[in-house]
């Protein structure tokens, strides 16, 4: 990423050549020659348009950063409003380009208010039609607000989110920190899950905006004849207990090049991805044994909830990849509410109505077994692997509590052989796959190199897809 | 914009045993390349680097009990 010093600032070029231009920024969005505006280009703040988007019929609007560095004043909050209604009207993306300062100090309560106005337009529209929003700039206050109220955040290089500028931060707290680390790519790509999609130039931000919302608002069919199977057994490694990367697998699972991994760097102990199966619009949940070990923990709960309920809203089919060692235990999580943040994910699974498809690939235990979208959840099919392991926890740590009395007299030297003996007879009894087919928790177990078809067919023998009846509260 | 990083501290991110350190100081790696084999959750895992560069410490040897955040390794940047 290069960029100029701050000290040799540009000239202020005049409006018609300004890159900040909203006219060029929705021009650079839409399919070439397709743009039509539906607002004034008044000097308000903001600008409306309707276009088309890889053919689909899409509304946006940008922010004009040529103005009073974009701040929203009533009748630029008005222009957004027009756009929802616009969007709400068409069944259509709505996508929100920012480069604001927030609300007009001029305009005092006024534009506060108008700003409000926006956030009950975004939460109306909120599970009805996609948003998705683009920050490209400073997005401060309410232009930071407006994009955390939609579906989809993307960061352009240049864009920065924070309630208030590092000036108001340093004479209110004395804290000395500059925008970058207040609000850059860093903070909320990696540590605050404000944003979903971090870029790397502002092309990249309106390229991965285009895919997203053809992705959500021209869904495709699935054509079962059209999926191919691969092997799958590929992407793990040999040895069970090794941790492993699991990108190839959801990359292999979804049709070549389509993934669109959300936030991909936040809780990254668990992928969410969007992507396209037999050319059908799907998303990909699949813990990731390479971070954590791919337990679930509170934010990752919380992560995959939020993509769960913005599938289910928008009528996505979702399929589950298991490979899961359990809840991580311990202090930190408990006081970092691992509880409830843990219950969003039974929930927002517990409550979908798409069809949903679990994969287990290598195992699944305890409560994270239920959590990962479960046959006691509802799951639309359950398969797993040969050799997988459903069970409460890992047969050894299981005959540990069970048979403690029973281990602590043998003597040390013939502890190991005794454990593995009860192991297996445990693993008999309780655990294993065929186990969990026979009592109905799994309905099949399929081989990796036929799993892309299996996974298909179920899709598609679902039926019409229905669509969850709720908004998409950025959980 | 800031100035780019000279160093780096490849943490822990859970508690963990470490069973294998597999650099040296000194050694040269790439952005990907395992340095410290991890067992915890009932599981190995790989600690990767993130950039490449050369291992400047290592603070961690096999047996070790490491917490969330205890630094493993460090690397100046190349």
């Amino acid at each position: 990423m290069t960029q100029a010093p701050a000290a040799a600032k540009p000239a202020k070029l005049p409006r018609g050549e300004d890159p900040r231009n909203p006219n060029h920024r929705l021009a650079a969005f839409f399919d070439e020659g397709t743009l039509e505006l539906i607002t004034e280009d008044d000097g308000s703040g903001m600008l409306a348009a309707v276009g088309k988007v890889a053919g689909t019929h899409v509304v946006a609007f940008c922010s004009d950063a040529t103005v009073m560095g974009g701040a929203m004043g009533e009748v630029g909050c008005k222009a957004v409003v027009h756009a929802y209604e616009r969007a709400l009207a068409d069944r259509a993306p709505i996508v929100g380009l920012w480069h604001s300062g927030g609300a007009r100090l001029a305009e005092g309560v006024l534009s506060l208010h108008a700003v409000g106005e926006i956030f009950h337009a975004m939460t109306q529209a909120s599970g009805k039609v996609p948003q998705i929003s683009v920050v490209l700039g400073p997005a401060a206050g309410g232009a930071a607000y407006g994009p955390a109220l939609t579906d989809i955040v993307i960061l352009g290089p240049e864009g920065r989110i924070f309630v208030t500028g590092p000036d108001v931060v340093r004479s209110v707290t004395g804290e000395d920190v500059d925008m970058l680390r207040l609000g850059g790519p860093e903070p909320h790509g990696r540590r605050s899950g404000v944003v979903h999609i971090l870029t790397e130039s502002e092309a990249e931000a309106l390229e991965r905006a285009r895919g997203v919302a053809s992705l959500l608002g021209a869904q495709g069919t699935l054509d079962v004849k059209h999926v191919e199977d691969v092997d799958l057994s590929q992407m793990l490694p040999e040895s069970k207990k090794r941790a492993y990367d699991v990108h190839p697998l959801v990359e292999a699972i979804l049709d070549e090049g389509t993934a669109q991994e959300v936030h991909a760097r936040w809780a990254p102990n668990i992928v969410t991805a969007l992507g396209r199966f037999g050319g059908r619009t799907v998303g990909v949940i699949a813990n990731n044994p390479l971070r954590l070990g791919g337990c679930l923990d509170s934010l990752s709960a919380e992560k995959a909830s939020r993509f769960v309920r913005m599938c289910d809203a928008f009528g996505v089919p979702l399929i589950v990849v298991v490979d899961v060692p359990g809840y991580l235990p311990g202090v930190g999580q408990e006081w970092d509410g691992v509880v409830r943040r843990g219950a969003k994910l039974l929930h927002a699974f517990g409550e979908a109505v798409v069809p949903r498809v679990t994969l287990v690939t290598r195992k699944t235990y305890g409560g994270a077994y239920i959590a990962m979208n479960s046959r006691s959840l509802g799951a639309t099919k359950v398969f797993a692997w040969p050799g997988a392991e459903v069970a409460v926890m890992g047969a050894v740590a299981a005959i540990r509590i069970l048979h403690r009395r029973k281990l602590l007299e043998v003597a040390p030297d013939i502890r190991p052989q005794v454990e593995a003996e009860l192991a297996a007879e445990h693993e008999r009894i309780a655990g294993g796959v065929d186990k969990a087919v026979e009592i109905g928790v799994v309905d099949e177990v399929v081989d990796p190199t036929v799993t892309r078809t299996a996974l298909a067919k179920a899709i598609a023998d679902a039926g019409i897809v229905q669509r969850g009846v709720h908004g998409n509260i950025p959980l | 914009m800031a100035r780019e990083p000279r160093s780096a501290d490849i943490v822990a991110e859970m508690v963990a045993n470490v069973m294998t350190v597999t650099v040296e100081p000194g050694d040269t790696v790439a952005a990907g390349d395992t340095v410290v084999l991890l067992e915890s959750m009932k599981m190995e895992i790989p600690v990767l680097t993130e950039h490449p560069g050369t291992v400047s410490a290592v603070k961690v040897s096999s047996g070790d009990v490491v917490q969330e955040g205890d630094i493993l390794v460090s690397l100046d940047l190349s």
